[in-house]
This record gives structure tokens, sequence and C-alpha cells, in this order.
């Protein structure tokens, strides 16, 4: 289909911009992908107003992952998650076993110290899409074998918000946390964005690889 | 011919339409008509902020019932989007609306214009979810941020057609 291989192409180039971005303000060593994540904030915290549009009241935290992962999916990479898994206090695992960014590289190892630029877009999406449903998360994603990818999503409890948020200041933490308590989204706040493991390491996003950017106005 | 122009003056559904956002802070506020307390944008403030209490209340009623055991009826009830009449007053009828990302539209007709006096549930409805149909579209206009006031005048324009046309 021509229209999907648009945004295939779309999205690569996006990564490749970014890549020469982030060498020309002087990171050798690591790539720093967090506009891309961003991107894909925007795109997820947009979409979201059209999908859920004609769907009932969600009632409660899995119901949403549950859209998440059919509707929402479905929308954008024309298939369903594959499996979902929860330990029901607010972590969620998603399995794609052939997530459509890397169906065409390989069947395996091979390119594996590419993947993390891939799934960027893709856990800014998730993350967009849930804040404007008003459930705050971070998105970190784990590719093990090629096709397939996993997309682990840690909602922020509004009480847990301050130790979890990257210390920037305490006043500037609270300021943060009433803006959560009064359900205003954080698009204004810092946009957490994940930066790629190096090539070396394990292709691990990690909660702790997450830095704070102050986002575009 | 005089009787089809007098009732063309008077086809307007609502004299009032808001879109709050989700701090409650006003996103959007429409009104249109010869109706002096809609004329001014203070008093359309008011009269959508009346109004504000009961929808949280309805929505805060809502999950409590969900989480309860309750029957499948009122349950599918609760979980529509569109909540009704909020608040009447002696001249005026609040509709709100609440959407999945919690914004709340806000839909105010009188009730001492013909129109508005005898208006339907189900007209109401579809005029929110128009509303929302437009709402939806103004958010993905790249130059709006999320949780800035809507200055798009087509999405203005298109809100005021809305309640002029009585839908």
């Amino acid at each position: 289909m021509a229209d999907d291989i648009l945004f295939d192409l779309l999205h690569s180039e996006i990564i490749n911009y970014a890549l020469e971005q982030s060498k020309e303000n002087g990171n050798k060593k690591e790539v720093d992908l967090s506009i891309v994540e961003y991107i894909g904030f925007a795109a997820g915290y947009k979409i979201m107003e059209r999908l859920t549009r004609e769907w009932p009241r969600f009632k409660d935290e899995l119901d949403t992952m549950k859209f998440i992962c059919t509707d929402f999916w479905t929308c954008i990479y024309k298939k369903q998650i594959d499996n979902l898994r929860t330990n029901h206090q607010g972590v969620y695992v998603l399995q794609d076993n052939g997530f459509r960014f890397l169906t065409n590289f390989s069947n395996g190892h091979q390119y594996l110290e590419f993947a993390p630029r891939f799934v960027a877009y893709t856990c800014g999406l998730i993350r967009g899409g849930l804040a404007n449903l008003c459930i705050n998360s971070v998105v970190t994603a784990e590719v093990q074998s090629m096709p397939s990818c996993k997309f682990h999503i840690h909602v922020q409890r509004t009480f847990a918000l301050t130790s979890v948020w990257p210390s920037t200041g305490s006043d500037r933490s609270v300021e943060t946390s009433c803006d959560q308590l009064c359900g205003k989204d954080p698009f204004f706040g810092e946009i957490i964005a994940a930066k790629s493991t190096s090539p070396t390491s394990t292709h691990l996003f990690k909660a702790e690889q997450f830095t704070s950017v102050q986002p575009r106005k | 011919m005089k009787l089809f122009i007098v009732h063309l003056f008077y086809v307007t559904m609502a004299v009032c339409v808001a879109v709050i956002g989700k701090d409650n802070s006003p996103l959007y506020i429409g009104g249109i008509g010869n109706d002096t307390n809609t004329d001014n944008e203070l008093s359309r403030q008011w009269l959508v902020h009346t109004a504000l209490d009961a929808l949280e209340e309805r929505l805060a009623s809502n999950n409590s019932n969900t989480t309860g055991a309750n029957t499948n009826n009122t349950r599918t009830d609760l979980r529509d989007l569109y909540l009704g009449l909020l608040y009447s007053t002696d001249t005026h009828k609040i509709y709100g609306y609440v959407t999945n990302t919690r914004i709340k539209l806000v839909l105010v007709t009188s009730s001492t214009s013909p129109s508005g006096s005898n208006i339907r549930d189900a007209e109401v409805r579809t005029a929110l979810r128009r509303l929302h149909a437009l709402y939806a579209d103004a958010i993905c206009n790249p130059f709006h941020l999320p949780g800035d006031q809507i200055t798009s005048s087509k999405f203005d324009k298109q809100v005021k057609n809305l309640m002029l046309n009585n839908v």
C-alpha cells in the first residue's frame, strides 16, 4: 500500500534528521532521540482526541490500555498488539511480535544496535496518547530479537510524582505535581525523553537513561 | 412570507457554547443571539461556570457507580459522553458533554425564545457530538498548542453555524 510506505519513509527520514542534528551538537557517543520522542508525543496527543470520539467513557486504566493495544495500534500499525501483560500496579508490557518499523530490517540480531532509534517515536506516541487521557507515564522499549518489540509503560501516580520527576529544583517539581493533581496535561512542562543506548551495551531503554529536555515553544 | 422571516430569526438553537479544558480553564466561549443575558462575555462565562459543579458531580457519581455493583443498564448509560441537562435557570438551560480526554463541552439554550424552549434532547446530543468533531479538528491544527485558548476563526465560524442551524 502506497500510503503505508509514506509513513514509514517519513519516519525513517525524521530519525536520520535527528541523528544529523545530534551529531552537529557534538554528541559523538550518544544519539539524542528526544526530539523524535517529542514528535511522537505531540502526534499521539492529538490523534487521541479523534480516536476516542465514538468511544464510551473508559472504565479504568486497564480498559484504556486495552484500547491502546487494539484500536490505537490498529489505527497506526494496521495490526493489534500481540500480548499485553500487567502487574496491576501501574506497569504494563505491550509486546508486538512483528513491529512494523523493524520488519524490513532482519529476522534476528543483525542491525540490532540500531533498533532503539526506531522505537523512540512509538514510545512518544504511546506516552502522548495516554497523557491526553490523563494518564502520565514513562514509556520505554526493549528489542531483543529483531521483528519483535516490547513496550514498557510505567504509569506515574500523582503521589509518587515528585520523587519520580527529574530533580530540577524543588519549586518546579511542586508546581508540576499541582498541575497533575488538577488534571492538567504536562504538555508545557518538561518532556521526558529517551536516549538510545550505546551500541555496545544491552539494547534497552531504561528509566535511568531518561533525560529531560526543554520542549520547543 | 412574513411569518417565515420571523421564524428564521428565532431559529437559534443555542445561545452560548463553551469548550472547557482539563483544568477547568475556558478554551473557547462563543455566544450569539439578541438575548441581553448572553450578549457580554462576562455573563456567558458566569452561565457556563454555574454548570461546572453539576458536571463534576455527575462525573464523580459515574465513577463510584461503575466501580460498585450496578445494573448493566445504568452502566451503559453512565458511560455515555453526553451527560444531558446539567442545570436550568429561569431563562437558560445548560447541557454538558465530557470527552474521554476530559474536555468539557457546554451548550446553553434559552428557554425564553420559542425555538429554545421546546428543544429536544436528541437535538442537543447531535449538536454536542458535532461540536466534539469540530474540536477534534481544531486540536489537529499544528498552530494550536493543547491547553491554549482556541483562537481559530474557522472554528469560531463553524461553531456559530452550528448554533444557528438548529441542526
